[in-house]
């Protein structure tokens, strides 16, 4: 006994005389690249910012509201939840700002000033921190949140300016978006109705009604072409989402024109550039093979049409990718890679 | 009757050795039982189909919960009555109708008497027929217990089910229309501070359902959690 | 195995009696409680009236659904002191935002509105749902066919109201009044 005694003190003091070990073993991954979570983070933040700009000019003052209020409010929410439960700060990694950011994308430019904070609120507390925190947060928490408004204060969340762009003194008045025209005169039997003058050209750059990120194609393409270029999102999931939109509404209009619009006023109209670029392939809650990413995305335009067309609301690509976002575990363990070398009968068991 | 011994319950916690006509200590933890350590719905999770659907105002929740208590208390008492002339094998049908029997009995009257709560509790009175605790606690406690610690157990359940049923339809009423019990305690309360209470009307929908109820049970859980910290 | 039998069938014949019992005993005051509601509802769309207004009830047939059966209507006539005051029946309207709404309307002699009433709606709650409000309800009182467009929700050049945000429920209530006058136009033109 005393000898082990011994031993131990010896091995004690020989360990603190060594406080740098010469082999570190760690699990993986053991390659770290360059890009930290921050890194990330900052990056999306550029390349939403075309489609921020886009949103500043045509509804002013009234948008540059809903976004400062709404980064904030989900900066202060992430800060409050760590201050309570104790976790370490995760603030700075700049998470909390880009969902706040998206956020505010995707509110109605001229929504009132608690909708913003009750929206990062329930983004970061609910759908993210009460999950585990990033990473472990099953649904998209930007999506989540708007879903979880557009069900509380439907009012508030379909009050609609018309773009006013900044100089041109244009009163801000509401209006109805594109999709909202077309599904009133879809209820009233009345087939596609005033939905048919929208002007394509407008849509694309972003003089239509609508929430503040969603206006402009054209800002949204740019910022969604310089994450691809970076590679932090593959083309998977936006092709395959826009693609399936465009073929089935493409169908629908094919059959009948006089009933269903056609698949470029569904394209330019409403969330599905910003959902299929920005929402859907949040690197959490999108399955992770390709294979998976392509039956996601086409899971999400399938349900993003399917909702336009005969659904209680006139736009579907939210509900549609949170719908999937819980079909993701699902895809990811149907859809697993097989292993190299793998033999067959081995991968069926 | 030899069969439905070796089917032990780890929900009741049965004793098999005969007990004494009354033990009050005994009746006590049969009725503390379902108001705590196995609330139905907050630990068992049992009862949600209804839970979700009436819980829009706490007046539902009342209802309901007056409703399934007195089920609860009335078809425990008669199984626990029948316990030893029911045979095993269809012992499971021999509940239902029972319990059929006596959720038509509320149906009934409360057609009868109280029209408007029935009216709003609506289908989910006949449906008390597939609330799985009546099941639980006639197949758990009433098929192997005789029927005064039976009717107490009923009872303890039943109002263990109403104090859920009450939160819930607490929390729903007040976010979501902005009263409780009709009292327009939070609309009224901005009014005087001269704001418009924008109802959260999510909370009256169904999504608002599962997410008050997703929060109760984790603060039941932190409770609980915290409880067992300090012992 | 004839034991399970005639157990389980003896527990089922006695809970079935027992029930019948219940049924019987609850029967009159469950037809009254209908009643009730019944005239709560015609007493807030008809002028006052002291007939036994529910014993002399005509049913009209007024079409046939998809199916092929008969679309009946019951018409409540209201008296005051053999007088007659106002005509109440319910009317559909299949066009509400999220499925039928469900309207008990009065008119009264000159082919005015009385009042109408909202029985059942599926509409949004907070939005379409302010059909059911007093306030606006109040405003169909002395609508008649004869003031053309303007019966009609005011984003359509007429003086209801409708909601920010809701305009196909209070348009949906709107057209189903308007339908429910031409049908007392046809069945009542008698001088009724």
């Amino acid at each position: 006994m005393a000898e082990q005694a011994v031993a131990e003190k010896e091995e004690k003091r020989r360990r603190l005389e060594e406080p740098t070990p010469k082999l570190v073993l760690t699990s993986s991954p053991h390659a770290l690249g360059e890009d930290s979570i921050e890194r990330v983070m900052w990056s999306v933040v550029l390349s939403l910012l075309p489609a921020t700009l886009v949103g500043l000019y045509f509804f002013g003052w009234d948008a540059f509201q809903v976004i400062v209020i709404s980064i904030a409010s989900a900066l202060g929410a992430e800060a409050l939840y760590q201050k309570i439960s104790g976790h370490k700060n995760t603030i700075k990694d700049g998470s909390a700002a880009v969902t706040g950011l998206l956020l505010a994308l995707t509110l109605p430019p001229a929504s009132p000033w608690w909708l913003s904070i009750i929206g990062g609120f329930f983004a970061i507390i609910i759908v993210k921190q009460l999950y585990g925190g990033l990473g472990y947060n099953p649904f998209n928490p930007a999506l989540m949140s708007r879903v979880f408004l557009l069900i509380a204060f439907p009012l508030q969340m379909t009050q609609w300016p018309v773009p006013h762009p900044l100089f041109s003194g244009i009163d801000a008045r509401t209006g109805a978006t594109p999709l909202g025209e077309l599904q009133v005169a879809r209820l009233m039997g009345k087939g596609i109705g005033k939905a048919a003058e929208l002007n394509l050209w407008d849509a694309f750059i972003g003089n239509i009604g609508g929430s503040i990120g969603e206006v402009s194609a054209l800002a949204l393409l740019i910022g969604g072409a310089y994450l691809l270029y970076k590679q932090y999102i593959s083309w998977h999931i936006p092709v395959s989402m826009i693609g399936t939109v465009l073929v089935f509404s493409g169908i629908f209009w094919m059959i009948n024109p006089e009933k269903y619009v056609n698949p470029m006023f569904h394209l330019l109209t409403g969330g599905l550039i910003i959902g299929a670029f920005f929402m859907a392939t949040d690197m959490v809650t999108c399955p992770v093979t390709l294979k998976g990413q392509l039956l996601f995305g086409f899971g999400c335009g399938l349900i993003t049409i399917i909702i336009r067309m005969w659904g209680g609301y006139p736009e579907g690509v939210s509900f549609a990718i949170v719908l999937m976002n819980i079909a993701t575990p699902m895809i990811d363990i149907y859809l697993r890679p097989t292993r190299y070398g793998a033999r067959k009968a081995e991968v069926k068991s | 009757m030899a069969d439905s011994e070796t089917i032990s319950s780890d929900i009741a916690g049965v004793e098999t050795a005969p007990a004494p006509w009354l033990d009050f200590k005994e009746l006590s933890q049969d009725l503390t039982r379902g108001l705590w350590q196995e609330i139905p719905l907050f630990r068992l999770v049992l009862g949600t189909c209804p839970t979700l659907a009436v819980t829009t105002s706490a007046t539902n929740g009342v209802g309901m919960g007056i409703a399934t208590t007195f089920v609860l208390i009335a078809s425990n008492v008669m199984i626990s009555l029948l316990r030893n002339i029911i045979p095993d094998m269809v012992r499971i049908p021999a509940f239902i109708v029972v319990i059929a029997s006596f959720v038509t009995v509320t149906d009934l009257m409360m057609a009868a008497f109280t029209p408007d709560l029935h009216h709003a509790l609506g289908i989910f009175i006949p449906l008390i027929v597939v609330n799985c605790i009546l099941l639980a606690r006639a197949e758990a406690f009433a098929s192997k217990n005789n029927s005064i610690r039976s009717a107490v157990d009923g009872l303890g359940m039943g109002i263990g089910f109403s104090i859920a049923l009450i939160l819930l339809g607490t929390v729903r009423e007040i976010l979501g229309n902005g009263t409780w019990f009709g009292i327009p305690v939070l609309t009224g309360t901005m009014d005087l501070f001269g704001y418009d209470y924008q109802p959260l009307i999510v909370m009256v929908l169904p999504p608002g359902a599962f997410i008050g109820l997703g929060l109760l049970v984790a603060g039941m859980n932190k409770i609980e959690a915290n409880r067992q910290k300090k012992r | 195995m004839i034991r399970l039998v005639i157990i389980l069938t003896t527990i089922s014949l006695i809970a079935a009696v027992a029930l019948a019992k219940v049924y019987d005993i609850t029967k009159v005051r469950i037809a009254e409680q209908e009643r009730i509601k019944t005239m709560n509802g015609l007493k807030a769309v008809l002028p006052p009236f002291n007939n036994d207004i529910d014993k002399n009830a005509k049913e009209v047939v007024v079409g046939q659904d998809k199916k092929g059966r008969d679309i009946k209507i019951k018409f409540y006539t209201g008296k005051m002191d053999e007088k007659p005051v106002g005509v109440a029946f319910e009317m559909i309207a299949p066009d509400g935002y999220a499925g039928d709404i469900d309207i008990l309307m009065g008119v009264s002699p000159g082919g005015k509105v009385s009042g109408i009433e909202i029985i059942s709606h599926k509409e949004t709650p907070g939005l379409g749902s302010k059909i059911s409000q007093d306030k606006w309800k109040e405003k169909f009182k002395g609508r008649s066919l004869e003031e053309g467009s303007k019966f009609a929700v005011k984003k359509d050049g007429g003086v209801i109201d409708q909601f920010s945000g809701a305009t196909i429920s209070p348009r949906a209530v709107v057209g189903a009044v308007k339908k429910g006058l031409e049908l007392y136009k046809k069945e009542f033109s008698n001088g009724g």
